[in-house]
């Protein structure tokens, strides 16, 4: 399809005005929070599912790929339209359209910002779990994609676990619910197969989330050491006790220190690594559960044990988490974050080969992680502009990727495959899992508009 | 020589002999809905697995994938039974890593024999031990792991059910409420596909976005995707106390007030049962308990830490003669677990008592369930039909067992579902036949209407299974060749 003809229809479906194509335009929808860049054809903002329906439509025939959108904070470069097409914006569609009490469910457009939604079901004594670094930013329908984790998740699962259905538009522009308000339904589990499958399969108009009764108490500790090894220790040792806690986060001296230049949480400078515990659920026998994970940190030589004594504190402690990115952003003018996920167990050994891994390729590397998830996230700090940096980056990061799937964990626990981490999936896939993952994908793309060049590498030539 | 020949020898130089049955009195077990097999392959590992399912996909012969056969009586009658394969020799418990909070094991093996292994210092498990350690036969449990850990799941037929039928079907019991699905426990899977390829997705770490979700599709696929042979799954710490109350009421009005109240308060209860007299006497019976069911009875699952179980307790007792309770049985640990596997087992005692059991399932969303209790309770009342009925309250199912007397009432019956099911759907459920007498069993449509969906699990179903052999038809008449 002629250029020029193409804007001309999707103009006719959603208005001149929600049709962005100047250069500037393409520019800024050509990237995201990774270090991929790319292009679209055109952007569109639609404002209801009929419209995403049409675009789709057009799309299926004229075979031109088409990529959902929210705010960008995508960290893979699920977001980036490496081959052209169509970007759907879903600036237009952000309305909660029913919180059902009863029921304990929402229904949010996909272009809703997660803590949005958050702050209008807490006044009602209700949340929603899942609670991504990004959710001052991101949105429903990208955490949707993505299957977004975040510190919570150690105890309330991740984006998939809270969802119970979706509308979804289909290659050919077919509008069908998947879910829905009934938890518990025979079928093929379609919705849990297209959570984080970073629009590679369909695209969402509508997302049902479950909501949950906020919890009557909480507490929440920061536990400061002088070891990085003592403090993962640490966190293998709570489990073990039989506790689970609503979260367990660590962040290393690197961070601690970027973060009390940016935020002034009250960290300790000096220290070489802290974490944040937080316990939830009912007011009984979480004094005795905070006691006995004291003892715990104790046992491994913890320099001092910090609680929230009030929710003003409670924030702070959290606000230099939640800050942790953008603070470790001001060091230098990039940073990659690596996104493995091992075992709990074999975190302090992990740790322990990132560091030596900053060492070989020469670049500063934070830690900041749920690490009661097993979740690391080294950020590699580098400049972008020098080229050679950028190689060493690369391949330090890769080989974190390595040690993380040689110890029985895998490449991706919450921010996605994208581009980004496409070469290293052979790491955990074989070749007979990746067709496998071809066939899903032939079933809801039979033409190839979804998302291209993303979450499965391309097959290999069968001599190569 | 004839197909089903050539295949049983091809499959016994492939698996070994001792592996394949053609036995009369063994496919005969292994029949659905009265087709029974022409062969039966015991493979030992997911390799001989995807050696036979190579064979199965040469000869275009259809797969029936078999654990311990509790829920066969589920879903349609597959079009064609021809090779049935048995988990049954894959029995191994792989990886038990109590650190990680994780188990890998064998989709042959047994529910109770996870929980069994699982057992603490003191022989805390989260089902009743002695009552399992009287089946000695082939039981792995023997090695107790001494963890601390359980697999937080309460299936039906707890104590027959392998863990690989409990996924396929997706299984679960009153505890979600608390705990969750099968999908929220599932971290990773391998299965043989329909082509015969190994594949493998997921792991060990709960966090994991890398690939396509596949272990979701798999959960409750019913062996129409693949034949599930190896699974990791999550465990949690053994609450610190494990105890349940019974609460009786004259009128399920009553009942339910007490238990809407219940889940609207901090409290965290792990399963609020809404049950009839004739569940709560089959269940406590069976338990060896004394309790006896009132009209309607809510029976409250508290599972958690010491002093929380002890609130729990204190004012649910306050509140049940608020709400007017006509009677209270409390059990502690040692009722508690006898109860809850008792309750997995109803309707394998229901059908003790009659052999023309009808058993549906109905799912709906939540805040409808005192509704969809009451239309199931009245239709039935008013024909005189004998029925168990249990409604797991705040995760809206509700699971109905009807015990026809003798005589023929299939028509009856065929009525009753289309009226349930109407009502249900009209809340937007969905009534699913479970178990059904075989003559009414052609009559019925297991699932009802699939809806829109089944335009993309028909696509899936064709993407993953080309040629139709896998549980041909099985799953809302998917494929049906």
């Amino acid at each position: 399809m002629e250029r020029g003809e193409l804007l001309t229809s999707l103009k006719d479906i959603v208005g001149e005005e929600n049709v962005l194509s100047s250069e500037m335009d393409l520019a800024l929808y050509g990237y995201d929070a990774s270090l991929e860049r790319g292009k679209p054809d055109v952007v569109v903002l639609p404002g209801s599912t009929e419209d995403v329906s049409k675009v789709v439509k057009l799309a299926y025939r004229a075979k031109i790929p088409v990529i959902g959108r929210g705010s960008g904070t995508n960290l893979s470069g699920g977001t980036v339209p490496v081959k052209g097409g169509i970007v759907v914006h879903f600036s237009h569609m952000n309305r909660i359209i029913e919180i059902d009490i009863p029921n304990r469910t929402v229904t949010v457009e996909p272009g809703v910002i997660t803590l949005d939604l958050q702050n209008t079901i807490l006044k009602k004594g209700l949340q929603y779990a899942p609670d991504p670094a990004s959710q001052k930013v991101s949105t429903l329908g990208g955490n949707f994609g993505e299957n977004s984790g975040g510190p919570h998740c150690l105890k309330y699962g991740v984006t998939t676990n809270h969802v119970l259905g979706a509308e979804v538009v289909l290659f050919d522009g077919t509008v069908v619910w998947l879910g829905g308000k009934s938890p518990d339904q025979a079928s093929y589990d379609i919705t849990g197969l297209l959570v984080g499958s970073e629009g590679t399969l369909a695209i969402a108009t509508k997302i049902m989330l479950k909501i949950i009764p906020t919890p009557e108490a909480v507490k929440t500790m920061l536990a400061i050491y002088d070891s990085i090894e003592d403090a993962g220790n640490t966190v293998s040792a709570i489990i073990a006790e039989g506790i689970v806690p609503a979260t367990l986060e660590m962040m290393d001296n690197l961070v601690l220190k970027a973060v009390e230049d940016s935020v002034h949480a009250g960290y300790p400078m000096d220290a070489a690594a802290v974490l944040i515990i937080e316990l939830d659920g009912m007011a009984d026998g979480m004094e005795r559960q905070a006691g006995k994970i004291l003892e715990i940190c104790k046992r491994h030589r913890v320099r001092d044990v910090r609680l929230a004594k009030s929710d003003a504190e409670r924030a702070e402690l959290w606000a230099g988490r939640k800050g942790a990115f953008g603070a470790v952003a001001r060091l230098r003018p990039s940073y990659l974050v690596c996104d493995g996920t091992v075992p709990r167990t074999k975190l302090p050994e992990v740790l322990g080969k990132v560091i030596q891994i900053a060492k070989k390729y020469d670049l500063p590397i934070g830690n900041v992680f749920h690490a009661g998830d097993g979740n690391l996230h080294p950020l590699i700090l580098f400049d972008e502009r020098n080229k050679e940096e950028l190689a060493r980056v690369h391949k330090a990061a890769t080989e974190i990727l390595q040690i993380c799937a040689d110890v029985g964990g895998t490449i991706s626990g919450e921010h996605g495959i994208g581009t980004e981490k496409l070469k290293e999936m052979s790491f955990i896939f074989s070749e007979s899992d990746m067709h496998f993952m071809r066939d899903i994908k032939s079933a809801f793309d039979p033409v190839g508009i979804w998302n291209p060049g993303k979450v499965i590498p391309q097959r290999q030539a069968a001599n190569a | 020589m004839g197909k089903i020949e050539r295949l049983t020898g091809d499959l016994a130089s492939a698996i070994g002999r001792e592996r394949v049955k053609t036995d009369s009195d063994i496919t005969d077990r292994h029949a659905v809905g009265g087709l029974a097999p022409s062969v039966v392959a015991f493979p030992k590992d997911i390799k001989q697995v995807k050696e036979i399912v190579n064979l199965a996909v040469r000869d275009g012969v259809s797969i029936v994938p078999w654990g311990s056969g509790t829920k066969q009586c589920m879903g349609d009658l597959p079009s064609r039974v021809e090779l049935v394969i048995s988990t049954e020799k894959m029995n191994h418990m792989l990886d038990v890593d109590v650190a990680n909070l994780t188990i890998t094991v064998e989709s042959g093996v047994k529910f109770r024999d996870i929980q069994a292994r699982l057992a603490t210092q003191e022989d805390r498990c989260y089902l009743p031990l002695d009552e399992l350690g009287k089946e000695t036969d082939d039981i792995i449990c023997s090695e107790r792991t001494r963890s601390g850990c359980f697999l937080p799941l309460d299936p039906p037929f707890g104590d027959k059910a392998t863990i690989g039928g409990i996924i396929a079907a997706n299984s679960s019991g009153p505890r979600k409420l608390l705990y969750g699905l099968p999908r929220d426990m599932v971290l990773g899977v391998r299965f043989v596909t329909p082509k015969g390829e190994i594949v493998g997705a997921g792991g060990k770490t709960v966090k994991n976005v890398s690939g396509y979700d596949v272990s979701k599709l798999m959960i409750g696929s019913f062996g129409t995707l693949g034949i599930i042979c190896e699974m990791t799954l999550r465990l949690l710490p053994l609450p610190e106390r494990m105890e349940t109350m019974i609460l009786g009421f004259a009128s399920l009005s009553e009942a339910a007030r007490f238990a809407d109240a219940l889940l609207r308060t901090k409290l965290i209860p792990a399963a609020v049962e809404i049950m009839n007299a004739g569940a709560v006497d089959a269940v406590c019976a069976k338990a060896g308990i004394s309790a006896k069911g009132a009209t309607c009875n809510v029976a409250v699952a508290m599972e958690g830490f010491d002093e929380a179980v002890g609130r729990m307790k204190k004012e649910m007792a306050a509140m049940g003669e608020r709400f007017g309770a006509t009677a209270r049985a409390e059990l502690d640990e040692g009722g508690h677990n006898p109860f809850w596997l008792s309750f997995g087992n109803l309707r394998v005692m229901d059908k003790e008592k009659s052999n023309d059991i009808l058993s549906v399932r109905l799912s709906y969303p939540i805040s409808e369930w005192e509704k969809i209790y009451a239309i199931c309770d009245e239709t039935l009342a008013s024909e005189g039909l004998k029925h168990t009925m249990v409604c797991h309250a705040g995760s809206g199912v509700t699971a109905i067992d009807i015990m026809p007397d003798g005589k023929d009432r299939h028509d009856l019956l065929i009525q009753i579902i289309a009226s349930l099911r109407e009502g249900c759907e009209a809340k937007g459920g969905q009534l699913t036949v479970e178990c059904a007498p075989s003559q009414a069993r052609k009559s019925i449509t297991t699932f009802g209407r699939p809806g829109a969906v089944s335009v993309i699990m028909e696509r899936l179903k064709k993407a993953i299974d080309p040629s139709g052999i896998m549980n041909p038809g099985r799953f809302f008449s998917l494929t049906q060749q």
